[in-house]
């Protein structure tokens, strides 16, 4: 085996040619896109164009759906995330995933956050307390919790539930966090406070966020791709897809002339 | 138009929330009166005695000078009797206290002028001792018929009873005779000095149809501690009991002609005279008076340690009285007994339950008591010459907290237990009504229902609920829920007589296979983890998992059944049932609890499964899609977080369905002996507080004891279910504030 190394130039994740069927229906043609270490990926396009379905390839969550079929490849590094050799479970620790409706597990605050580590048979106290400050800590969610971690998680406000769940993703040490429309149930303040956080992140983790919101992929993104219809039509850095896109279609959406 | 449209469909939120709370409290209002009205009947249990003083009249100024032997009384407290020593019946007028009527004798033994004395023998038979030492038998009857009126008519009648004519000669302090029918007679006679003789008369008839009488005759040869004080016979003629002065009860066995056998001389008041002594109903327990007021009740036990031998033992300790007893008076009805102390304090006891049932107080000490031959009326006679009459109203004397809770020990019983045996074919029975025995039966039948059917339907319901694919689902659980539509008397009917039987041949199969089958899909669940998730296999079995299961099952009992065999002849030596009780000593019933759990189980599995699988359904999906994106499996993310989540609702599954086992009847009923005993093992049957009262109710005289003990049960399983369910939805709300919301 080898120790894969960690070229900073070369992508973390690779897509090619990837077509994703739901039975005959293709929900992706042919997407193409590579994301970039420490980076902001922004997916952006109008409702129903495949950014989900994409997201969900990355870590394999639509393993669970029946009648998906996925052909092209999409690589992690150097390893194939549909090859069958592929761990999922050892996939998935490594790509985290934060979700666009905050769900806390009906437990503590603490056990929300340990819950990957004992799923993977970590019970060791201190490592648990530890990861769980880190987590809050980085998930800047510390503050306000550090006194009622062994209170149920159900009790948070809706911003504050969110911020569990990054932190709940960010427990495990993944490399790259996938965020699919993590502010969209949320009220502005909430938003600002999990738009600074994914600037934090970024110095450690690799982030693809999908949003709705044009205002916050063009602040907190380094690179978006825009989607439509199941296709990727441009993805750059974000200040040339908002100022200058190549693709009309690009810019009629940005300035909000359909969708 | 728009206001209208408001105000109109506020009218009808209004009248829809009318009809709800109506309804509701209709169900409440239901509810509670069906408990008030079994509260009802159970509660006269309780109730305390009642003895209603109906008359206080001093002796008719004609029998002033008589010396009285003996008193009587009626049914219905309007007449009373005395006997005197000339051999008169003198019949009284209870409400007027005049003579009505005196009637000699009839036939009384030629040359006798005087009766030395009378005892009781049964209800309204008499004893005569005459001064030419002959006993005869007299009936002395009273009977009632209501007139047109309505009013109740006494009329009275005495009669001779040859059968008790007894000869002898010579002057007895008191003598007993008891006729044994066809066979001839005993009779016990205490002579002056302590003496006292049995002398046997037995009748045989030879081969031409000729009576023969032969009679023998012997004298009590055992060196007596202290002067007799008190002498007993009981009914057959068998025992002979005598108390002593300083305190020792002896037993003689007389049953044989010529054989007189000392079984016992215990000491049973502690140096205190035996001042009365007297058999309580059925002849099986002695009730013991002394001269400090003690007051017990002993029969014989068969002694720790010793042999066959039964030795007399103190089973029950009642109410002492104040003074030194003089009189114990058994109930013609039941085990309670009168007694009476020499300060004239009469205490009326039940000796199972040990309840002092009424304390009633004269002015003056008493000279005789006599109670009616249904036991309704007790008479006393002071000594200043006065009648005293009472109604009693005492409907339960058997029943107390203690024997419905307690051990007791009954007549017979080797030590104080808990048994439930409410009837049997003859009068003297002794009632035992402990619930415990039933109480333990019902949660027993319970606890091994849920073991097994708890495990299976939260099982099935986590499987179905999270991995099943929804087509079979769709399918799957109606028929589960057609399951709980099956009437339980069909369950109880194939448990009893398919199940019953056939486990009792595969006894030890059975057992294997919980062990085999659990084995063999753990093994096949390890396997199965090497398929690779979204493998061309494993999506082609996804959701149909089990249908891989079935042979593995099947294949399960086939081995079970095998290995049973060879398991059987190997080590139990070809028959578990021979070795289970020659070994452990551990009877197998054929419908014992293991049919029960499974019967059982069976019914409540789809209650449990239903409801649960709805909690677990419910849990959304964004949850799972948390855990899984964490990287746990499925199977972690349906124990871990699924499971956890749906708590609530899985709990209330399992009470609901605790509850349906615990009221549960006809399966109960069908599937187990009924045998109220109170066995752990799995191999024993049981009796359930539901199954007890389908058993029992149509035998229970309507307001009898049993009648009413039947529906403290049924309040008992009333307040039980109501405290589960209580509990369970309490406990409920306290998990789904703490945890989850499904
Ligand atoms: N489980 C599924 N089975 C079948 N079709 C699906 C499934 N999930 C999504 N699709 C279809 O695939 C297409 C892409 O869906 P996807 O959820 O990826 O869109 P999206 O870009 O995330 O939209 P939105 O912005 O509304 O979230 C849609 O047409 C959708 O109907
Ligand atoms: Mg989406």
């Amino acid at each position: 085996m080898t120790v894969p190394t960690h070229n900073p130039a070369s992508p973390i994740l690779t897509v090619k040619d990837l077509d994703l069927f739901y039975g005959a229906k293709q929900a992706l043609k042919k997407i193409n896109i590579s994301m970039q270490r420490n980076q902001v990926t922004a997916f952006i396009g109008p409702s129903g164009c495949g950014k989900s379905t994409l997201l969900r390839c990355f870590n394999r969550m639509n393993d669970l759906i029946d009648n998906v079929r996925v052909e092209g490849s999409i690589s992690f590094e150097d390893q194939e995330i549909y090859a069958a050799s592929t761990d999922v479970i050892t996939l998935r620790r490594r790509i985290g995933m934060v979700f666009q409706q905050s769900n806390p597990f009906p437990k503590s605050i603490y056990e929300n956050i340990v819950y990957g580590l004992r799923i993977a048979g970590v019970n060791d106290k201190s490592l648990l307390d530890e990861t769980v400050e880190r987590s809050l800590r980085s998930a800047a969610i510390w503050d306000e919790v550090k006194d009622r971690l062994h209170d149920s998680a159900l009790g948070l406000s809706g911003g504050q539930a969110q911020r569990i769940c990054i932190a709940r993703a960010i427990a495990v040490n993944p490399e790259i966090i996938l965020m699919d429309e993590p502010c969209s149930a949320l009220d502005p303040i909430s938003t600002l406070k999990i738009e600074e956080l994914i600037d934090e992140l970024k110095r450690k983790y690799t982030i693809i966020i999908v949003t709705h919101n044009m205002q916050q992929a063009a602040r907190v993104s380094d690179v978006t791709g825009f989607f439509y219809l199941g296709e990727l039509i441009e993805a750059g850095p974000t200040r040339k897809i908002f100022t200058n896109p190549e693709k009309t279609q690009t810019e009629d959406y940005i300035t909000g002339r359909f969708g | 138009m728009k206001k209208n449209y408001t105000q109109a469909s506020r009218r009808r939120d209004r009248l829809a929330e009318l009809l709800i709370r109506i309804c509701g409290l209709f169900v409440i209002v239901a509810v509670v009166w069906i408990l008030v009205m079994i509260t009802r009947v159970a509660l006269p249990l309780f109730y305390s005695p009642k003895a209603t003083s109906i008359a206080s009249i001093s002796l008719p100024v004609e029998l002033k000078q008589s010396r009285l032997l003996s008193i009587g009384i009626d049914e219905t407290q309007q007449e009373l009797f005395s006997l005197d020593g000339k051999g008169l019946v003198h019949f009284i007028d209870t409400r007027g206290g005049t003579l009505k009527e005196s009637v000699p004798v009839p036939d009384p033994p030629p040359g006798a002028r005087t009766v030395v004395s009378a005892e009781l023998v049964s209800k309204s038979l008499y004893n005569l001792l005459w001064d030419t030492g002959v006993v005869s038998s007299v009936k002395i009857a009273f009977s009632s018929t209501r007139s047109e009126s309505g009013n109740t008519i006494v009329s009275h009648e005495v009669s001779a009873d040859p059968e008790g004519f007894f000869p002898g000669s010579g002057a007895f302090k008191r003598s007993f005779v008891r006729t044994i029918e066809g066979k001839g007679a005993v009779r016990v006679d205490q002579l002056e000095s302590d003496r006292i003789r049995v002398t046997w008369r037995s009748k045989e008839t030879d081969l031409f149809g000729n009576e023969k009488a032969t009679t023998s005759s012997s004298e009590i040869q055992d060196p007596l501690p202290a002067a007799i004080t008190a002498v007993v016979l009981d009914h057959a003629g068998h025992y002979l009991y005598a108390g002593t002065r300083n305190g020792q009860l002896m037993r003689w066995d007389i049953s044989e002609p010529g054989e007189i056998r000392l079984l016992d001389s215990t000491a049973v008041t502690g140096n205190s005279p035996v001042t009365a002594l007297n058999l309580v109903l059925g002849d099986i327990s002695v009730a013991v008076g002394d001269g400090k007021g003690g007051y017990t009740a002993w029969f014989p036990v068969t002694a720790a340690g010793s042999g066959e031998g039964k030795q007399l033992v103190r089973t029950h300790v009642l109410r002492p009285h104040t003074g030194t007893v003089s009189a114990i008076l058994p109930s013609p009805r039941d085990k309670s007994l009168v007694s009476v102390n020499d300060q004239g304090v009469i205490h009326i006891d039940h000796v199972t339950s040990e309840r002092n049932l009424l304390t009633l107080k004269g002015a003056k000490p008493v000279a005789m008591l006599a109670l009616s031959a249904q036991g309704n009326s007790l008479c006393s006679l002071d000594t200043a010459g006065n009648f005293a009459v009472w109604r009693l109203e005492i409907p339960h004397p058997e029943v107390s907290l203690g024997t419905l809770f307690g051990k007791v020990w009954y007549e017979g019983y080797d030590r104080p237990e808990y048994v439930w045996q409410s009837s049997a074919a003859n009068d003297d029975f002794e009632p035992k009504m402990s619930l415990v025995p039933l109480i333990f039966g019902t949660l027993k039948a319970t606890a091994f229902a849920m073991l097994f059917a708890v495990p299976l339907a939260l099982l099935g319901a986590l499987y179905t609920s999270q991995f099943m694919a929804p087509r079979l689902k769709s399918r799957i659980k109606p028929a589960v829920e057609i399951m709980a539509a099956i009437p339980s008397v069909v369950v109880g009917f194939l448990a009893g007589l398919w199940l019953a039987p056939l486990i009792d041949k595969v006894v030890l199969a059975f057992f294997l296979s919980f062990i085999i089958i659990p084995v063999m899909l753990l093994v096949t669940i390890f396997f199965w983890r090497l398929i690779k998730t979204a493998s061309p296999l494993e999506r082609r079995l996804r959701g149909k998992e089990f249908i891989v299961l079935i042979p593995i099952v099947l294949v399960g009992t086939w081995l079970a059944y095998l290995l049973g065999g060879i398991v059987e002849v190997q080590v139990f030596g070809g028959d578990f049932k021979q070795w289970l009780y020659s070994v452990l000593g551990i009877r197998y019933d054929q419908r014992n609890s293991m049919i029960i759990a499974v019967a059982l189980g069976f019914a409540v599995i789809p209650l449990i499964f239903t409801i649960a699988e709805d909690a677990l359904s419910n849990v959304p999906r964004n949850l799972t899609a948390a855990s899984l994106a964490l990287g746990a499996s499925r199977w972690q993310t349906a124990w871990r977080v699924v499971l956890p989540s749906a708590l609530p609702g899985v709990f209330s599954a399992v009470m609901i369905g605790f509850g349906r086992a615990v009221g549960e009847t006809m399966i109960v009923l069908m599937a187990t002996g009924n045998t109220p005993i109170m066995s752990g093992s799995i191999f024993n049957g049981l009796r359930s507080l539901s199954a007890n009262i389908a058993v029992e109710i149509p035998e229970a005289s309507l307001n009898g004891s049993l009648y009413r003990v039947l529906f403290l049960s049924a309040v008992l399983l009333f307040i039980f279910t109501f405290i589960i369910n209580t509990v369970a939805e309490a406990l409920r709300q306290r998990f789904r504030r703490k945890y989850g919301r499904y």
